[in-house]
């Protein structure tokens, strides 16, 4: 301990002498940590916003919906239980809005909020005891409906009666999943205004939830409920099921960050070793100094640990709190809890490891310098490298020869520069890559299964005349008539989904990326997830039920499937049944190229009165547009890695060649010359790096993504590499920027009097 | 009751192993300096004399042969324990200064202290009164760049007196300076050995050598000659030599 004051007043020293260095070491485990909180934040609570609505909300795990209200005594004593929400009472009506029919289900409420399962009121009011009219709607099925606080809410109960709602709130709930994955619709009124809207009570139902006090018992309660209520169950529901429904399908962002995480972990590991190590490598008569004056070889590891962990620790604790910050920028208006404790401690733990095993090798190396200050500490070998005969063989300029000698003196290092800067530049190539592939998402949405912008249907009108109203449109391109169905896979256990659009002699021109289109009938093409679910492959039969008619098709071919993970049968109209496939439910609108999507909805609906339903195709790259910013802060935080490398090169090869500079004036060289062989010297490293980094890059970023594709069920085929101008325009810039940035030292060392001794 | 020897050596050998083949740097030496003692090391390049100081601070380890510092048996220490040695009783100055470049002149002085324990005002008042000695009082906040070969070495010699050890182990300490600098740094050493320092300074410069009580000349590793020089004028008071003298 009692080197503890000592030890202190070298650190202090050391860190005002490389403050630079020091804050680009911070910054870059900064980064890193942020990439990594924000990932696992956005795999466990991005994917999922469940938990963080159901924990606010104080959401019920089991849902029961009953004819008749069930005894709530009984039911809260059932093993587990800890409250019960309800019962309340519901009744099916639906909302006309701008002529579109939603079913809705409109739930009976008090003024006061419950105790448990609370909707939680994101925007106006909850209810009031006066509000005979008024109406809370749960949020994703106000913003599917573009409803608004003080907007109307007109709805028709069963009998045909309309009552003209007010809508007064908007409302989060994890009573189920987000619309229109979950349907009907949810909406709050009170008992009385609900009393006024259905007063038959056998139109209504009755729903109770039950707040247990560990999810994991929901089997066990819901066999007592069932075994309670018996046949009164008409429906119910689990947490497991609504926060199933509520995955969002961008899994990709937190595994990109994921990946970028890992990687940037690894080149920061390098980074601060080379950092740590170059430091002190040139610090060598200081530390032997140390030793001297009676450090021992222990302190000076435990000292050299302090300092260079210290500042890894220091940005691990940056990062957590700017990861934080990160994960709620990144998933804005989504509400977020802070990460469990088990992969923030992970994190936390790893990172700090991964530190400290990267500055633990430096300082062991640094604890067994030889006390003798005086000894040397020049490179080993004095030699040319093979590289720098073959510069003199090509007679290159000697400031590139003695550059390109130097560049390999200290072998270890050399290749840990290079390697160093090629593993933030292959992800940076990557992040590119992804970016591309987003591009080609929005640029060209057929190749990801998406050739039709607008599909209409229209529940007033004949489906012929919605045909030939959508061929008119001069804006469109073709028109494929098109059904959905469910149909259950053969071990009855789910359904998948059975997407018939356009015919086997003209197909919908779905993207296939394996095996051909389908061109008869009994013939289908599938998604990734719909062959991993069933276990076939391209050239089996598979034997389905749709509505009880038994469906045989053969797939033929692999399509790039974003929707449902990748689990729908794609087929023509002639293979379905003709009960399922006439009339169309809807048709898919191609359009022309460079014409406005909005632009012919807006005209169709003009064209046909509102009597059509019209509505957009989501591209998924327009959801995953946070992607782009992600992207764009993991490649600052790479640039920062690259350049802290760049720097410790720098530095260690104007230390190496300080006594060399005198040499070389002593030749004859310029300054200008003597710059440009330090310059040489770090820039081919950069250059090697560099140029591996971005190859590396480019032939993994393909597959990447594919396997990403794969595992999330849309199937391989979307994966882009980055174009060979952007892979240029990225190689010049990196290689121009590490050039300048190793140029503005080159030239104070070249222009600075030679020192004539070792310092 | 007569003090142990500050350094005592038997048959001190040193064999460096260069590519596999043996080559002797020092081949038994047996040296004893008395406590107050200031000892000359002379001898062409390559005779041995830095290897044996470096190997009396135990910056460097012997090959067979003992090294008794203050009565203790030394050679056999481990590398921390001679660490803690140097700490408490060697002082270092050598030739190229070696002060810690990204530390003030002050924080070079008091490092040796504060690393002995003392806390950070005892360090601060040593370095004060080392500083004012040497006539750098004014220097403390500089950086060692800034100032002066000779300077530089007056602040190592203030750094390896911080701790008060019982020996001084200088190699080269004018080396690398001018002759100015250089009667500059030897009054100095003159000095601190008139108070009762001991110090053993490695030298190939004959008037340097001849500044010291003792000169001992080495040659390809063995003592060719050991004499003392002069009397009287340069002989410390207080010193063990002093109570032999009166004992005798």
């Amino acid at each position: 301990m009692s080197t503890l004051r000592a030890s202190v007043r070298w650190v202090r020293a050391d860190l005002r002498a490389r403050r630079g260095q020091a804050l680009l070491t911070v910054l870059a485990v900064a980064g890193i940590v942020t990439a990594l909180i924000t990932s696992a934040t956005l795999l466990e609570d991005g994917t999922n916003p469940w938990r963080g609505l159901f924990i606010e909300s104080k959401g019920a795990h089991v849902w029961l919906h009953t004819r008749d209200a069930p005894d709530v005594a009984a039911l809260s004593r059932l093993q587990g239980v800890v409250r019960v929400a309800g019962p309340y009472r519901a009744a099916p009506v639906m909302l006309t809005m701008d002529g579109r029919r939603s079913p809705v289900a409109l739930r009976g409420m008090q003024a006061r909020l419950p105790a448990v399962a609370v909707p939680l009121v994101r925007q106006g009011r909850w209810l009031r005891s006066g509000d005979a009219d008024g109406v809370v709607v749960e949020r994703s099925f106000a913003e599917a409906l573009d409803l608004r606080v003080g907007g109307p809410f007109t709805v028709t109960a069963l009998n045909g009666a309309v009552h003209p709602l007010i809508v007064v709130g908007l409302a989060d709930t994890a009573d189920q999943g987000f619309y229109p994955e979950s349907t009907p619709g949810l909406a709050w009124t009170l008992t009385s205004t609900l009393a006024g809207v259905e007063p038959a009570l056998g139109r209504s139902e009755s729903v109770t939830g039950l707040r247990l006090a560990d999810g994991e018992d929901t089997l066990p309660v819901v066999h007592g409920a069932v075994t309670m209520l018996g046949g009164q169950i008409q429906r119910m529901s689990t947490w497991r099921e609504v926060r199933a429904s509520m995955e969002l399908d961008n899994r990709l962002l937190g595994l990109l960050l994921a990946l970028f995480g890992g990687a940037g972990l690894v080149a920061a590991a390098l980074a601060i070793a080379n950092a740590a190590g170059g430091r002190v490598l040139s610090q060598t008569r200081d530390i032997a100094t140390l030793k001297s004056l009676g450090y021992t070889r222990g302190q000076i590891f435990g000292l050299l640990m302090a300092e260079h962990g210290a500042l890894g620790l220091l940005g691990i604790v940056i990062g957590l709190v700017c990861g934080q910050f990160a994960a709620s920028f990144a998933l804005e208006g989504m509400p977020i809890l802070p990460l469990s404790p088990v992969p923030l401690l992970a994190i936390t733990a790893g990172t700090a490891a991964v530190v400290l095993v990267a500055v633990a090798l430096p300082a062991w190396r640094g604890g067994r310098t030889a006390p003798i200050p005086s000894a040397p500490a020049a490179p080993l070998t004095g030699h040319l490298s093979r590289l720098a005969r073959l510069a003199l063989l090509v007679r290159l300029p000697p400031a590139l020869v003695l550059g390109t000698r130097d560049a390999f003196t200290r072998r270890v290092p050399a290749f840990l520069s290079i390697f160093g800067l090629a593993v933030p530049m292959m992800m940076i190539t990557i992040g590119l890559g992804c970016w591309a592939t987003l591009d080609d998402f929005l640029r060209h949405p057929e190749q990801v299964g998406q050739a039709a912008a607008l599909t209409v249907r229209s529940d007033k009108l004949p489906a012929e005349d919605v045909a030939r109203a959508a061929r008119a449109d001069p804006g469109v391109a073709a028109v494929y008539p098109g059904s959905e169905v469910s149909a259950l896979e053969p071990e009855q256990t789910r359904s998948v989904l059975v997407r018939a659009l356009g015919t086997s002699a003209e197909p919908y021109p779905f993207s296939v990326v394996e095996g051909r289109m389908f061109a008869d009938r009994g013939e289908a093409v599938a998604g990734q997830g719909l062959l991993d679910l069933m276990g076939v492959r391209i050239g089996d039969r598979v034997r389905m039920t749709v509505g009880g008619t038994p469906l045989i098709v053969h797939i033929v071919g692999r399509v790039v499937e974003p929707e449902q993970d990748g689990e729908v049968l794609s087929l023509g109209m002639d293979s379905l049944a003709a009960k399922d496939a006439v009339p169309p439910q809807f048709y898919s609108l191609v359009l022309k190229r460079g014409v406005d999507p909005a632009t012919v909805r807006a005209r169709l609906l003009a064209a046909s009165g509102e009597a059509l339903e019209v509505q957009r195709v989501v591209n998924p790259a327009e959801r995953l547009s946070v992607i782009r910013g992600v992207i764009v802060a993991l490649i600052v935080v790479l640039s920062l890695l690259g350049l802290a490398n760049l720097l410790t090169a720098s530095a260690l090869g104007l230390r190496d060649h300080a006594l060399d500079l005198a040499v070389l004036k002593a030749m004859g060289l310029t300054p200008r010359q003597v710059a440009a062989t330090l310059v040489t010297g770090t820039g081919l490293l950069v250059v090697l790096g560099v140029v591996a980094g971005t190859a590396a890059g480019a032939s993994l970023v393909g597959g990447l993504i594919d396997l990403e594709g794969h595992s999330s069920g849309v199937g391989a085929g979307i994966g882009r590499t980055p174009s060979f101008l952007t892979l240029t325009l990225a190689v010049l810039a990196a290689i121009g920027a590490a050039l300048l940035v190793a140029l503005i030292p080159a030239r104070k060392a070249a222009r600075a009097r030679v020192p004539v001794t070792a310092r | 009751m007569s003090l142990p020897p500050v350094v005592n050596t038997v048959n001190l050998v040193k064999i460096y192993q260069n590519g596999g083949v043996p080559v002797p740097a020092v081949r038994g030496i047996d040296l004893r300096v008395e406590a107050g003692q200031f000892v000359a090391i002379t001898g062409p390049s390559g005779s041995g004399k830095s290897t044996l100081v470096h190997m009396l601070g135990g910056l460097d380890a012997r090959t067979s042969g003992e090294i008794w510092l203050d009565g203790k048996r030394a050679d056999t220490l481990s590398e921390s324990a001679w660490a803690l040695l140097r700490r408490q009783k060697i002082g270092f100055v050598f030739q190229f200064f070696n002060l810690v470049a990204n530390m003030t002149v002050a924080d070079n002085v008091e490092l040796p202290a504060l690393l002995a324990g003392a806390s950070a005002r005892e360090a601060r008042e040593r370095r004060e009164h080392l500083l004012g000695e040497l006539g750098l009082t004014d220097r403390a906040d500089a950086s060692p760049a800034q100032l002066a070969g000779g300077e530089q070495q007056r602040v190592a010699l203030a750094r390896a007196l911080a701790n008060k050890p019982s020996l001084l182990l200088a190699d080269e300490p004018t080396g690398n300076l001018d002759s100015r600098n250089t009667r500059d740094v030897l009054r100095l050493l003159g000095e601190v050995h008139r108070e009762g320092q001991s110090i053993i300074l490695v030298t190939h410069d004959a008037r340097v050598a001849s500044l010291a009580d003792r000169v001992v000349s080495l040659l390809d590793g063995e003592i060719v000659d050991d004499g003392v020089i002069g009397t009287g004028r340069r002989r410390p008071r207080g010193t063990a030599g002093d109570v032999v003298e009166l004992r005798g």
